[in-house]
């Protein structure tokens, strides 16, 4: 009982230090210059998107479900492609590769994503902005890279930008949601009921550098069905270069 | 059941503290101007713009970065006496850190760093190459270099100086992700060691 | 003690032996068909992971010692990925991935005893408490939720460690099995030894060594009692003393005279000792280190083994520290004159005991029998100033 009363205490000092609404935070940008005209033609490959779906229980368990990720997964690709399609980019999967080259994908993959957590919590994060990076933004730069060795990738040499995808989604249960609003009406604090985490990263090939960046820890698009993977793909590549328009993006950036 | 409960609750209390750090912003480190590091008389003269990190990561330790400490650090230790662990000790009870001695020799301190990034971080592979004499705070030192891969599956490499000056340890580190961040950031990490002296 | 009374009654006979296997097994249901899709999320990762030990022989071998254990047919039903993390822990998912951690290669002194740990798990799989433990602990989380949540909206610099934390607690859960389930696994790993060519007895050794390993750690650090629960292979395996009596009793008892395997076991972990052990003795736990060095030089201590306890002691480096690691390299010497970090061991100590021309002569022929190693230039201006005093 002790314990639980020094959790809450301390949960009510957690909220009280970081007082950021969910709206602080942007969660997309460009590189300074960059254009990918609509039609262009170039060539992007497409790693394996990590993408993982389940329930989540009331304690917040994931439940790994694998009927929705194979759903997802194969909702996810078709709208990818769909989406890519229009834009008038070519959109090729990256090779299955083995040994070393597998084990390289893994890598940048594990970089880009420890790039992701990097730009979430110090450049898009406004109450947490690293002072160098307010000074970036201010200039509207944006300057992240996973470096020219890149190109080593398998697939590198036939394209010419690589799109890192990332995807957790988890369901909220009943139980869950009810915690929501326990957790809301006592300490106030925000219990997400479910959890939908998506990063989308658009890297030049040659240079390596990021061009476009969407990180975003609240997506929303139910991507066990068609419609919804659309929407979260929608989401995934929302200000992606070379829109013409963001056709289901509702949660509006805060740029 | 009750007895995990009970674990797991303990080890979040014995976090708590680390949360309750003021959420002091992150530091500004400008270009050319001298600067006193992890509360000692270790002063570098910054040769581009660097970020200090909110909340140091011990009692005489300081943390700077370029583009997050996901992707680069600068550890900075001032004046590490016999006795004394090089972080702060998350878990003393039961997971103490190792502690300088009075006897400790510089060519120990890559496993005293060695041991505390296993303590610590639960690290599991972590490998230890080239150390080598090599000048620092304007006397005899050691640089050493290591490699690890951190729990985010992503392995880093690893640059360490260090000196024992009157029995206590002075000694930066630069940990970044071998892939493209160590070569990135290791000419302007370099540059903040020559920079380095003890006023 | 009521609960414990019909296992007990049933542990004075021995384990049976395996059923014919039926073969592989594929998942049913919403619950585990998403566990097994997890699992091969997860392998995929594994499969590439930079802690893996993808040496061929080591993972030959300690394949070959599984299947010693369960036989041909149930080997064909694991995948083994060996991993560089000095734990006493190993596990088998749902799909077949077992991973075995090179602290367990570590803690075992032969093939019966690896075979004991290995048919344990596979045990579990084979009986699949995965997803029977998944669904009973599914309602039991609901406080970690609370320390996720908090983390979670902490920046990185502050929250990502406990985070860690969490996490390691909600994969630990998943893991965690009951008691019964726990006897259950003894009951089928020491049935596949039973029906195998090694010794069953050695799973209560096995046991016995890794309770004594915990108390040790705790005494060291001046604690009352063990955390039984921050073993992860513990971490709800029941630690009491009638489990291993439990096992004893169901190991056939015409089986004990059965070869172990030892001698087999010692040749093909000695080229990995070392490693293992040094990755050991950098987490900074005496007592658990010095019990484990001890344990596996209990039928006669090797020079790897001394240069060990000689780096454990220095690393402490209490003065009377000092004065016994610089003994145990001085041991390890004497079996073997040509080990260079038994001498790299004694010249540091001496240095540090004040007898720097001792040192300083042990520290060069360090350097005569390693003239690569990467502390080579360290160590030999070491050397040079052993002349010079202070």
């Amino acid at each position: 009982m002790k314990k639980r009363a020094r959790l809450v205490a301390a949960a009510m000092t957690l909220a009280a230090l970081y007082p950021q609404p969910a709206a602080a935070q942007e969660h997309t940008a460009v590189k300074a210059g960059f254009a990918l005209p609509a039609n262009s033609g170039k060539t992007i490959l497409v790693f394996r998107p990590a993408v993982r779906v389940g329930a989540q229980s009331t304690g917040g368990l994931f439940e790994p479900n694998g009927d929705w990720t194979d759903r997802a997964r194969a909702n996810l690709e078709a709208a990818l492609a769909a989406r890519q399609a229009a834009l008038g980019n070519i959109v090729l999967a990256a090779p299955v590769a083995f040994g070393d080259d597998a084990r390289l994908v893994e890598e940048y993959q594990a970089l880009f994503g420890a790039l992701s957590r990097a730009v979430i919590g110090y450049q898009f994060f406004r109450g947490n902005r690293l002072p160098t990076k307010k000074r970036e933004n201010k200039a509207g730069v944006f300057d992240w890279s996973l470096g020219s060795g890149v190109s080593a990738l398998p697939g590198a040499k036939d394209a010419d930008y690589a799109l890192f995808i990332y995807d957790k989604d988890a369901y909220g249960s009943t139980g869950r949601k009810i915690l929501q609003i326990f957790a809301a009406l006592g300490p106030g604090i925000p219990v997400k009921s479910g959890e939908h985490a998506g990063y989308a990263g658009l890297v030049d090939l040659r240079s390596g550098d990021v061009v476009w960046l969407n990180a975003d820890l609240a997506m929303g698009g139910d991507v066990r069905t068609p419609e919804g993977a659309q929407k979260r793909i929608g989401q995934l590549l929302e200000d992606f270069p070379g829109s013409t328009a963001a056709p289901a993006a509702p949660a509006a950036s805060t740029k | 059941m009750t007895r995990t409960r009970t674990a797991t609750l303990a080890l979040f209390a014995a976090a708590a503290p680390l949360f309750a750090m003021p959420a002091a912003a992150h530091g500004y480190r400008e270009q050319g101007k001298p600067v006193a590091v992890a509360a000692s008389t270790l002063v570098v003269i910054p040769n581009r713009d660097w970020n200090q990190l909110a909340g140091k990561p011990g009692k005489k330790a300081e943390r700077w970065t370029l583009d997050g400490e996901q992707l680069d650090q600068v550890t900075f230790y001032g004046g590490i006496a016999p006795g004394e662990p090089l972080l702060r000790e998350r878990d003393r009870k039961h997971r103490p850190l190792p502690k300088l001695t009075r006897e400790t020799l510089l060519a120990e301190v890559p496993e005293l760093l060695e041991a505390t990034y296993r303590t610590d971080r639960a690290i599991a592979s972590f490998t230890l190459h080239d150390a080598r004499p090599e000048r620092f705070l304007g006397t005899d030192g050691i640089r050493f270099a290591y490699e690890y891969v951190d729990d985010d599956n992503l392995p880093r490499r690893g640059e360490a100086h260090a000196a024992l000056v009157k029995g206590q340890l002075y000694m930066a580190t630069l940990d970044a992700p071998r892939l493209h961040y160590f070569d990135r950031v290791a000419p302007s990490y370099r540059a903040l060691i020559d920079s380095a002296t003890l006023r | 003690m009521p609960v414990l009374a019909p296992v007990l009654a049933a542990a004075t006979t021995p384990a049976p032996p395996p059923p014919p296997y039926t073969g592989a097994y594929q998942p049913q249901g919403v619950d585990e068909i998403g566990l097994w899709k997890e699992m091969d999320e997860d392998e995929r990762v594994l499969a590439n992971s930079p802690v893996l030990i993808r040496d061929e022989a080591l993972n030959a071998y300690v394949r070959g010692v599984l299947c010693a254990t369960v036989g041909a047919d149930r080997c064909k039903a694991a995948r083994l990925y060996i991993l560089r993390t000095p734990l006493f822990n190993a596990n088998m998912a749902p799909n077949g991935t077992m991973r075995v951690f090179s602290g367990l290669l570590l803690r075992v002194r032969s093939e019966a005893e690896l075979g004991a740990v290995l048919g344990h798990e596979f045990g579990h799989f084979e009986q699949r408490h995965s997803l029977a433990a998944f669904k009973a602990h599914r309602a039991g989380t609901d406080v970690l939720s609370w320390g996720a949540v908090l983390a979670g909206m902490l920046p990185y610099a502050q929250g990502a460690y406990s985070l860690r934390n969490m996490q390691i607690s909600i994969y630990g859960r998943l893991s965690r099995f009951s008691r019964d389930q726990e006897r259950d696994a003894d009951l089928h790993g020491i049935g596949y030894l039973n029906g195998s060519a090694l010794r069953p007895q050695a799973a209560s050794v096995v046991w016995q060594n890794v309770m004594t390993e915990a108390e040790r750690s705790a005494a060291a650090r001046g604690q009352a009692h063990p955390r039984f629960d921050r073993i992860p292979f513990f971490a709800s395996h029941p630690a009491d003393a009638e489990r291993a009596a439990t096992m004893a009793a169901l190991a056939r008892p015409d089986a004990a005279t059965r070869d172990d395997g030892a001698a087999r076991y010692a040749a093909a972990l000695a080229p990995w000792l070392p490693l293992f052990l040094d990755d050991q003795i950098k987490l900074n736990d005496f007592g658990a280190s010095d019990y484990l060095i001890g344990m596996l030089g209990e039928h006669g201590a090797t020079a790897p083994l001394w240069v060990a306890r000689g780096d454990l002691y220095r690393a402490r480096g209490y003065p009377r520290d000092l004065v016994s690691a610089a003994e145990f390299y001085a041991n390890a010497i004497a079996l073997d004159p040509n080990l260079p970090e038994a001498q790299r061991g004694l010249g540091l100590s001496l240095f540090k005991t004040g007898r720097r021309a001792e040192g300083a002569e042990a520290l060069r022929r360090y350097l005569q029998l390693k003239p690569a190693a990467p502390d080579a230039a360290m160590i030999g201006m070491l050397v040079a100033t052993a002349g010079q005093g202070q």
